[in-house]
């Protein structure tokens, strides 16, 4: 699938601020609240999926994730998300209502195949929330992102995220990632 | 309100004052009050039949998961006589924890300190040095894993209780807690899906317990996911509840039916003709003549939530959760999942579209409801604020228990505090008895006429 180890340095180097590109523009969006903007950058078959996470023995590290189409944290097609930023505009979202405040840094970017108008991109993020006077929390991961051309620049057509906690020590998890 | 409610002396605290039944009035500290919280892990977690896992979770000999019992980590596990045990996270040798997993297959338990290792049934099998450094002078029988008093099942559902005092678990039941399980076998048997929602939120776990009868938070609480469609605003709260009482605080409230509404929508699927009804979403599930048997007249006819007392909710969405307490300011939630046997694979992905979208961290209610649950536990903290007692009357002496000739019986009425009321009355119970057979000599029975 992957042509991606065939191109040359200045074609990778090219692909990869593309890639990187979109992804800060899109987290600045997610960061600045502006998030009809940011649903405008989604394609319409989306998959947002961030599995379980559980403690296993070394011995059954395959039993860490759940697994596609099983119990997850999200699970989530463009109808979900949207109607999960819906819920933020119209009221009683007691969440997010003040809202968080969330800064995102994104690294560690490497283009992991490329497959006609898509590009499949691997990322590390850190997640930094506050909210009211007191409340901290700070989520780290990993994602799998696919990016598909479009006339208008990149969407983003499937986004998976691991986390590296089990128990989400959070009081929820009313970001978006 | 006085400060004097919470008394200390060298039997513990007495809370026999926090809460008021003739007036729905608590005393808010119950929430917040270290010693309180101290005496509940032992008067009722340690004493209580505690949900520990399906039986579908560890199919195999060896398969393990971790569950908690109060603070303290239990391994449940199949043996090899296909017995569950459960057995107390912890090395008799120096108490080091000996299985760190929440969940996998093992053929045994070895203590990661020492080399000390356990059989599936908690015996001790074998240790370094039995002959060279113990001289053969160490009995292995007196120094297994503690296991719990008692572990029972009821139709797959297994608890454990570490008072060997007990009673059996489906005398501790009672028959709404029986129900109350029966609600997700009503359309037949039913399996573990692989992954427990679990988060940490900075809230007493009785007020966890106490919002799972709420059904005066929805239209509030929840109002953004009502209007953005994903929780059916004709669900969200009708006027028609109903309220099943049990012993030792077992409960189940929310909507329900009266038999008159039952026989309307048995004549109209007989018939084909009439109008659709809020409630016939649950009813539907209740139409066989074994689930109607298994249910009972009034169990069938309620769509409510039921509690296992203390801290086990059996959700309308093939989902249980137990509120863990992690102290008097935090509770873990765990949401365990489960499908019936021979869904269809479109029943299958709206069932499990409800189990990662409604609940859990994400989930769009109860983002709301953690937040709402976490700044009552505040507002228990304050200096003054603590002092300051909370009203659950609603509803109070306004209703009628009735009682069906079966036995069951139930209180029909609109939106109230009945079951919440029920709560903190039985947990005052718990917490007054030393033991349990004072708990069952004196503890509240199900009220009869007038709540």
């Amino acid at each position: 699938m992957s042509a991606y180890q065939d191109l040359s340095l200045q074609e990778r180097m090219l692909l990869k601020f593309e890639a990187e590109e979109f992804l800060y523009y899109e987290g600045g969006l997610l960061d600045s609240r502006r998030f009809d903007e940011w649903l405008n950058l989604l394609a319409d078959d989306i998959h947002y999926w961030m599995p379980l996470r559980r403690t296993t023995q070394a011995k059954e590290v395959e039993k860490e994730f759940t697994v596609p189409g099983g119990m997850a944290l999200f699970d989530d097609d463009k109808t979900i998300l949207t109607m999960r930023i819906q819920r933020l505009a119209i009221g009683r979202a007691w969440a997010e209502d003040p809202p968080s405040r969330t800064r995102r840094l994104i690294s560690n970017v490497r283009i992991d195949s490329i497959d006609e108008d898509e590009l499949t991109v691997h990322s590390n993020f850190k997640l930094y929330r506050t909210r009211l006077n007191s409340e901290e929390d700070s989520w780290i991961g990993r994602r799998e992102d696919t990016l598909r051309r479009s006339e208008g620049g990149f969407l983003l057509c499937r986004r998976h995220l691991f986390l590296e906690q089990t128990v989400i020590m959070s009081q929820n998890l009313s970001s978006l990632f | 309100m006085s400060e004097a409610l919470i008394t200390t002396d060298k039997a513990g605290v007495d809370v026999s004052g926090c809460f008021d039944m003739a007036t729905g009035i608590l005393d808010r500290r119950i929430f917040t009050d270290e010693e309180i919280y101290q005496e509940e892990l032992k008067k009722i977690f340690g004493r209580a039949w505690n949900f520990v896992c399906h039986e579908s979770q560890i199919p195999n000999p060896g398969d393990f998961m971790m569950n908690y019992i109060g603070e303290d980590e239990v391994i449940v596990v199949r043996d090899r006589q296909q017995s569950i045990n459960v057995l107390l996270n912890s090395c008799p040798h120096r108490g080091n924890t000996v299985c760190r997993a929440e969940l996998g297959n093992t053929r045994s338990f070895f203590c990661s300190y020492h080399g000390w290792n356990y059989d599936l049934d908690g015996r001790l099998i074998g240790m370094p040095g039995e002959d060279d450094f113990y001289r053969n002078n160490i009995d292995k029988k007196d120094w297994g894993l503690t296991p719990a008093a008692k572990v029972e099942n009821y139709r797959g559902f297994c608890f454990a209780t570490l008072d060997p005092e007990a009673p059996p678990l489906e005398e501790y039941l009672g028959w709404v807690g029986k129900v109350g399980i029966d609600f997700l076998l009503a359309e037949g048997d039913i399996e573990f899906l692989d992954g427990i929602h679990k988060n940490r939120l900075q809230c007493n776990w009785k007020l966890a317990v106490d919002n799972l009868y709420d059904w005066y938070h929805v239209k509030v609480s929840h109002g953004s996911a009502i209007k953005i469609g994903i929780l059916d605003g004709a669900l969200a709260a009708p006027d028609n509840q109903m309220v099943i009482l049990g012993e030792y605080g077992h409960g189940i409230g929310g909507p329900g039916i009266s038999e008159e509404e039952q026989a309307r929508y048995d004549a109209r699927m007989a018939s084909g003709e009439g109008e659709p009804q809020w409630y016939d979403r649950y009813a539907e599930k209740r139409t066989s003549p074994e689930t109607r048997e298994m249910l009972g007249p009034v169990g069938r006819r309620s769509f409510g939530h039921p509690n296992i007392f203390p801290n086990l909710w059996v959700a309308q969405t093939n989902q249980v959760c137990l509120r863990i307490p992690r102290g008097p300011y935090e509770t873990e939630l765990w949401w365990f999942n489960f499908r019936r046997k021979g869904m269809s694979e479109d029943e299958q992905k709206f069932s499990a579209f409800m189990q990662n979208h409604m609940f859990g961290p994400a989930g769009v209610l109860e983002q709301d409801d953690g937040e709402n649950w976490s700044h009552s536990t505040r507002g228990a903290k304050g200096t003054f604020s603590k002092t300051l007692p909370l009203n659950f009357s609603m509803g109070n002496k306004a209703d009628q228990v009735s009682q069906d000739p079966s036995g069951q019986s139930c209180i029909e009425t609109v939106i109230n505090e009945h079951a919440q009321r029920w709560t903190y009355q039985s947990w005052q119970d718990w917490m007054a008895a030393e033991n349990w057979p004072e708990l069952i000599a004196n503890h509240s029975q199900p009220p009869t006429g007038e709540v």
